[in-house]
């Protein structure tokens, strides 16, 4: 890969599985494509994906919107990992509702009245909401600059992706901890939100990394 | 008895005749007192009335012959008035056509709003020409048409008037006229024409009618001549008749039969045809089938001189079959008209010089490997690092910017690889299926959902079809021929599956020149060769090796310095196209093995090669960021587009053209694909 002098970061066609991506780190400030922030990320993650302080610790003069919305594309990419391992367990006919704890009953919000989507429609329809929001052309025109106004909608897909893995968790805990094990992304994903405030700390009710006891929740229907 | 009867009957004339003679008394008496005079006077009686029968017979002929001929007239006219109402509602139809072409042209180029089928009602956008509207339009003129082709092919045995009507068309109608009063009947009229004119200016008249006709086919294709497109457009037109020439042979073929009963119907009736005539009828013949080959949509007209010749040479006689056969002539000719208008879209737009990015399919979080279109639709599969592959159809567009870009949505998100997806293959037409290999070493099957789908719609697993599995390392080429694929992994082997069979796996190719303590090096591309018969492989280390797909032994070996990072067959010559990552696009003959040309095509590695399904153009995609557009023949760049931004070092990852329609695309490490018109 390594080209005398010049290093080429690439994937050439026919690469092994394991030289995929497997080129030395850039610096950040070496970085000059639009994509630099995710390319940051992506590159940091690969270096240790249980190195959460790492991943989630700002280069310095960076924008915070981008920072955040580039760190939730990728939550929502790697979520991806956990919807394809739930497709094949978490049916429609066994998991009929969104719940996590009996308390909850999440409505799908991709549709034009909020419904009760089988668990596993609500996680795939979340996703596909969350990847059209975050690529749309009208909210997040540009990578390397966002409204203020569109940062304020990545709370309520940070909410709603959230309750994917609270589902896997109370529902299918074999799945959540092999994906977890493997990605650290539940941690990482509620190091992220709890350090930007994202989402208030009464929704997260997962036991946190030292089994913290979830916070009693009320018996309702969430908004979506 | 006989006497008495003719004496009852004739009485008078009798009596008048025997006035002359002696005997005055009653008939019967005078007769027999009138030896000599009687016979006589019978006989004489006899032949007078035979003489009046006949002189009435004749008459009586010759009124029929006039009611013939008035009835014939009458027909003529109404066929002339037919003819007239026929060629106002043709000239409607065409600039309908025309106004709907240049609607269709000006979205095209403006790219305001293109699709028929998109799901925005129309009342939305009140500036524009109603465009779902179009369709519903074009079926009803369609039907129109229809009937009055039946009409006239049917109800009317006005089928000699063709002759009459083509002259109108030709502009001939008052030679004809004039010609009028002589014509005894249909014979005659045929010979006459003949006779009085030379046979050259006869074969000028058809001749110019001809072009006359061949400038009317032109006209029908819309409004393309009139708003300055260029020869290579008019060509495309001419092309699409072509096509529907060979779809009319048939019809051409009953009319030829048809038409050469003229030669021995004359004969046969012991009308005297002269050489001429003969002649005459050939040249007819001729100019109608070349008329065929080359006029195309002004097939009728022609056939209709050919039959008007015939119906006027050979009588009424023909006058049943005609009408049939027009009548399915003209079926055949309504029921082609859309695809026609179809094909002329496809291929006007193919010349089209100038690609220009019409829709980004935004919606990948990372970058996109590979895409492909959809076989007929205009849909098509990206597939990207980000673990999901997406279908995107075009004709469903979501927000329209307020700059030129159309914004799609997916319709459907297809997860199951574990890793990124790397390459993708669409099934055959009407398959509905398409295959993505990915770096956890699989090859999916996956069932396309219908175009209708509702991304938001609930999961439905038999979109997930068979998994095959036995690649060890990252597949990273994916090729699909005839219910066939061919896969190239890292593993050092290519494979050859039939996807839905108990057993998909077919052979696996391996270079058998690599002994067992050195790794085959990787296979990086496959595409099939040789109509199928053969597999055309590219490894990591530049060699490229073709493969016999019966044997699955190589047969072929090539060494290149730069190991290429794409391969593709041209489809329709021996030749293999390949990219490298030397910035080089290389041409290699099938048959030696031997480059026919290379040429530095980018300025950074060359990553996408698509080549156009008429083997005219290939579109290559580079590191560099742009997309290139080659005219195959001279080697030469065409155009450039500069599409996508750069991620680490990758930029433009995968082209692709779409095999019917005109669309091209780009997919880039960026996370976008951009379709371009």
């Amino acid at each position: 890969m390594a080209d005398g002098t010049q290093i080429l970061r690439r994937n050439q066609p026919g690469s092994r599985a394991k030289d995929f991506c497997r080129w030395p780190d850039e610096p950040f400030e070496e970085m000059d494509s639009t994509l630099a922030v995710q390319q940051f990320i992506q590159q940091t993650i690969r270096r240790d994906p249980a190195n959460l302080e790492a991943i989630l610790k700002m280069p310095e003069a960076q924008d915070e919107g981008v920072w955040k919305y580039e760190h939730l594309r990728q939550f929502c990419m790697e979520l991806n990992g956990l919807a394809v391992r739930l497709q094949s367990e978490c049916k429609p006919e066994t998991c009929t509702q969104m719940t996590a704890t009996e308390q909850w009953i999440f409505l799908c919000a991709a549709h034009k009245t909020p419904k009760e989507c089988p668990a596993i429609d609500y996680t795939r329809h979340t996703l596909d909401g969350a990847a059209c929001l975050l690529n749309s052309n009208k909210y997040f025109p540009s990578r390397v600059s966002i409204k203020e106004s569109s940062v304020a909608k990545l709370g309520s897909v940070c909410r709603r992706v959230y309750r994917i893995f609270s589902h896997a968790y109370f529902h299918h805990r074999a799945i959540f901890d092999a994906f977890e094990k493997e990605t650290h992304l539940c941690k990482r994903f509620t190091y992220f939100v709890t350090k930007y405030s994202i989402i208030s700390k009464e929704i997260l009710i997962l036991p946190k990394l030292d089994d913290e006891t979830p916070i009693a929740q009320t018996i309702g229907e969430s908004e979506a | 008895m006989d006497d008495s009867s003719v004496s009852h009957h004739n009485g008078g004339q009798v009596g008048s005749q025997i006035g002359v003679s002696v005997n005055n008394k009653q008939n019967e008496e005078s007769s027999q007192s009138v030896q000599y005079s009687i016979p006589g006077i019978l006989h004489f009686i006899q032949h007078e009335w035979a003489r009046f029968e006949l002189e009435r017979s004749q008459w009586e002929v010759d009124r029929a012959e006039f009611e013939a001929r008035i009835a014939f007239l009458q027909g003529q006219r109404k066929g002339q008035e037919n003819l007239k109402n026929d060629l106002v509602r043709r000239i409607k139809m065409l600039e309908y056509a025309l106004k709907q072409e240049r609607a269709k042209f000006h979205k095209l180029k403006y790219g305001v709003e293109l699709q028929q089928g998109d799901v925005r009602p129309p009342p939305e956008e009140p500036p524009t020409e109603p465009e779902p509207a179009e369709k519903a339009q074009w079926k009803q003129g369609r039907q129109l048409i229809k009937q009055y082709l039946q009409e006239i092919g049917y109800t009317d045995t006005i089928l000699d008037v063709r002759s009459n009507r083509v002259r109108t068309l030709l502009g001939l109608n008052n030679e004809e006229q004039a010609e009028d009063p002589n014509y005894r009947n249909n014979d005659n009229k045929f010979r006459e024409r003949c006779g009085d004119s030379p046979i050259n200016s006869l074969i000028r008249k058809y001749d110019y009618g001809g072009k006359e006709q061949r400038k009317g086919g032109v006209s029908t294709g819309g409004g393309y001549n009139e708003e300055g497109l260029s020869v290579q457009e008019t060509a495309a037109v001419f092309a699409n008749f072509e096509f529907l020439a060979n779809q009319e042979m048939d019809m051409d073929e009953i009319d030829d039969l048809d038409a050469n009963k003229p030669h021995h119907a004359p004969p046969k009736q012991g009308e005297e045809v002269d050489n001429e005539a003969e002649e005459v009828l050939n040249v007819l013949n001729l100019l109608a089938e070349s008329e065929a080959d080359g006029g195309g949509q002004g097939d009728e007209c022609p056939v209709g001189v050919v039959g008007g010749g015939v119906a006027a040479a050979a009588g009424g006689g023909e006058a049943d079959e005609k009408p049939l056969a027009l009548g399915e002539l003209a079926q055949l000719t309504v029921s082609n008209e859309p695809e026609a208008y179809d094909v002329a879209g496809a291929n006007k737009e193919s010349f089209r010089k100038t690609w220009n990015a019409k829709y980004t399919l935004r919606s990948h979080f990372d970058g996109v490997r590979a895409l492909a279109f959809h076989p007929t639709e205009a849909a098509l599969v990206t597939a990207s690092e980000d673990h999901t592959l997406k279908l995107w159809n075009l004709q469903r567009t979501v927000q329209a910017k307020k700059s030129a870009g159309l914004d799609v949505e997916p319709l459907y998100t297809f997860r199951a690889h574990t890793a990124p997806v790397l390459c993708l293959a669409m099934g055959l037409p009407r398959s509905e299926e398409c295959f993505s290999g990915g770096l956890d070493g699989t090859i999916r099957v996956w069932n396309l959902p219908p175009p209708t789908a509702d991304p938001y719609d609930p999961y439905d697993p038999a979109v997930q079809g068979p998994v095959l599995r036995e690649h060890t390392d990252a597949v990273w080429s994916l090729a699909c021929a005839h219910g066939r694929l061919l896969s190239a992994s890292a593993d050092g082997t290519a494979r050859l599956w039939a996807p839905r069979a108990a057993r998909p796996l077919l052979c696996t190719l391996r270079d058998d020149a690599i002994t067992a303590p050195h790794a085959p090096a990787p296979a990086v591309a496959a595409d099939f060769a040789d109509g199928e018969a053969a597999a055309a492989v590219v490894y990591r280390d530049g060699t490229m090796l073709l493969y016999d797909l019966e044997t699955t032994q190589s047969f072929l070996r090539i060494a290149c310095d730069s190991p290429a990072n794409r391969i593709r067959a041209h489809p329709t010559l021996p030749l293999l196209v390949s990219a490298h990552e030397d910035r080089h696009i290389r041409f290699w003959d099938l048959g030696s093995g031997r480059c026919a040309h290379a040429m530095v095509a980018h300025l950074d590695a060359v990553t996408g090669l698509a080549l156009d399904p008429n083997g005219l153009f290939l579109l290559s995609g580079s590191h560099d960021c742009s997309v290139r557009l080659w005219n195959l023949d001279t080697k030469t760049c065409v155009q450039e587009i500069t599409a996508h931004r750069k991620k680490f070092d990758e930029s433009i990852l995968d082209v692709a053209f779409h095999p019917l329609r005109p669309y091209i695309a780009s997919a880039g490490a960026d996370g976008l694909a951009k379709v371009f018109v």
